[in-house]
């Protein structure tokens, strides 16, 4: 007769959490704390700011990198419907998917060129989706100082009056003609 | 193609079907009927493969039949895009909780208790040992991390697994690796689960640092072979912890068609750091950790080719390299060169490379690909292409070139690494298109 084992078995009790909950996410693509009432946005903005390890450029100096040099590549991580329809001129789209493991990403990513400065933004206040990007150019070994991401995002590029692309432009501009 | 096709259901309100080779769309529709809220994604199916095939096949295609319906394709388009919906489509709220496995197999004879582990594909197939409460938790001694600690949350298909400190111990049990093996697993553990692609992905296991020695990593003779415990039970346990952790399935949610015999231990080994020429650093201390510290580094990829034969002073080594790199698809310009120290002194001494990096260079320099196989490989065309499209260089004019023009496409020679490995019995070396993450500091699971 077999011997039964007299210690139970531990197995993996691999435990399901609803994806997109906080849970979901890698540790550093947890986004920061929003605003609470009453709270001043800016003080929270500067006290909570996502993934702070994260080096922010302005969009003046991509700006000036890019007329000086023309070595800027920009990288638009909203989902390629958003992106269709309004990103920097020459920018291209990586989609930040927080659902998905990052590695999956990784051929995109490491298909960036290494000898360039390579500005990841995303349609969002604080970096939230274009810092976890940078992180993850990183862990491929990028180097730091070479891989930012675009402060105030692609708001704030609008703002500035600097160019866009994308069928929303396109309309706009036939409007305007 | 569920994700998007649901995303322009709900962004544009309009409805979206997808179109899918018949060998993956029962994985995507399993996957929408069990996960999503509200009406599931419809699909059709045209027969597998479609790319690499004449126009005319893929032509044929659309104006045949639906491979799930057997209706015309067109018409089923229609059909998906119109139809009522269906009972069960009509199924709205939040897809039913999966039922959790318990922490704890009630006891059974060792054969019940291995057979259920196959199963549930909770092994590699090859004998484990199995994790009784008594093991794991002599497992758990060799690191001063809790038992319940998260180290990640993997995302797999549908939901997210929590990987924690025990689960990667009992991985570490199933392997047969010992306590003092566990900070090295649990430093594998962050770069959990292996890759899983349609095509043979594996993962290459690189040890640095003094931990080395003092675990008996095997970085000389045989250092890749089947001789060595430390090498063989940290690359199971990688593919072991893959597996349950990841939630990787024959046939359910691992699809490589042919897979890869390097995924059972994903070429585990230690660099041989004491062989190396004066001036090649470790790899380790190449991207940017001390010579003590005790690191980790895993490298992704698909293919590896082995030289054959002594090296000969007719065609210098490195020419070989380079003529077997230009086969690569050169993704992410990532490569990784395993060589025996023999092969490193006569680069350093004989060829002039007095650094791994200035052989790295050498590579991005000369390694040559006519333009037509670069554009000829599917995972260039599903990441360069958007880019060519989007005007990024160097992609958009390699785009415009000929099909017979010499293009340089290991453009970023820190994608390129050197690991010295191996016993001097001869002149070998490996050339793989493995592209290597930043190392994980073992010390910091201990």
């Amino acid at each position: 007769m077999t011997p039964r084992l007299t210690a139970a078995v531990l197995l993996g009790a691999f435990i399901l959490v609803p994806a997109l909950s906080s849970h979901a996410l890698p540790k550093y693509a947890q986004k920061a704390p929003s605003v609470k009432p009453g709270q001043d946005p800016s003080a929270s903005a500067k006290d909570e700011i996502p993934f702070p390890q994260v080096p922010r450029i302005t969009g003046e100096e991509v700006e000036r990198i890019a007329k000086e040099k023309g070595n800027v590549v920009l990288v638009d991580t909203d989902d390629p419907e958003a992106y269709a329809a309004e990103h920097i001129k020459g920018a291209v789209n990586i989609a930040f998917d927080p659902t998905v493991e990052a590695k999956e990403q990784d051929q995109l990513l490491s298909a960036l060129p290494g000898d360039r400065l390579i500005v990841f933004y995303c349609n969002c206040s604080h970096e939230e989706d274009s810092a976890p990007m940078v992180l993850e150019m990183w862990e491929l070994g990028y180097d730091h100082e070479k891989v930012k991401a675009l402060k105030g995002g692609l708001t704030r590029w609008e703002q500035l009056g600097y160019p866009l692309a994308g069928t929303d432009v396109d309309k706009n501009q036939e409007k305007g003609n | 193609m569920s994700r998007w096709a649901k995303q322009i259901q709900m962004q544009c309100n309009i409805p979206a079907i997808g179109v899918a080779s018949s060998n993956i769309v029962h994985y995507a529709t399993g996957y929408v009927a069990k996960y999503q809220t509200g009406m599931p994604i419809r699909y059709v199916s045209v027969p597998f493969p479609f790319t690499g095939q004449p126009r005319a096949v893929d032509v044929g295609y659309v104006s045949g039949k639906d491979m799930l319906t057997g209706q015309p394709l067109m018409g089923a388009v229609v059909g998906a895009l119109t139809g009522p919906l269906t009972a069960e489509e009509k199924i709205s709220g939040a897809a039913p909780e999966e039922a959790i496995e318990p922490r704890l197999l009630p006891p059974d004879s060792e054969e019940n208790l291995r057979m259920l582990f196959e199963d549930r594909e909770w092994t590699d197939f090859n004998s484990i040992i199995l994790p009784t409460e008594r093991r794991v938790t002599e497992m758990l001694k060799g690191t001063s991390h809790k038992p319940d600690e998260v180290i990640k949350t993997i995302n797999i298909t549908g939901g997210a697994r929590q990987l924690t400190v025990e689960k990667v111990a009992i991985s570490a049990v199933m392997a047969g690796a010992s306590p003092e093996h566990l900070p090295v697993i649990l430093a594998l553990a962050t770069q959990a689960p292996f890759g899983n692609s349609t095509s043979s992905m594996a993962n290459m296991v690189v040890i640095s640092g003094p931990i080395r020695n003092k675990l008996k990593f095997n970085c000389g003779t045989n250092a890749m072979g089947p001789y060595n415990r430390s090498n063989a039970v940290v690359g199971r346990a990688f593919a072991l912890m893959s597996k349950t952790a990841g939630d990787l399935r024959n046939n359910v949610n691992a699809w490589e068609t042919l897979g890869n015999t390097m995924q059972y231990n994903s070429m585990c080994y230690g660099e041989n750091e004491e062989a190396l020429p004066d001036g090649w650093d470790p790899l380790h201390v190449e991207t940017g950790f001390k010579p003590t510290d005790n690191v980790l580094s895993v490298g992704t990829g698909w293919s590896s080719i082995a030289s054959v034969g002594a090296s000969q002073s007719i065609y210098p080594t490195h020419y070989l390299m380079r003529d077997y790199m230009s086969s690569f698809c050169a993704s992410g310009s990532a490569a990784t060169i395993v060589i025996d120290p023999t092969v490193a002194g006569l680069l350093k001494d004989v060829h002039g490379f007095k650094t791994k990096a200035q052989l790295s260079e050498w590579f991005s320099q000369n390694v040559t690909k006519m333009n037509a196989s670069y554009w000829g490989n599917g995972v260039i065309q599903s990441t360069a292409v958007p880019f060519a499209l989007a005007g990024l260089e160097p992609y958009a004019s390699w785009r415009k070139l000929p099909d017979d023009a010499l293009i340089k496409p290991f453009t970023n020679p820190k994608a390129i690494h050197v690991v010295v490995a191996g016993g001097k019995v001869q002149t070998m070396w490996f050339v793989t298109d493995f592209g290597i993450r930043r190392g994980v500091k073992i010390d910091d699971w201990a």
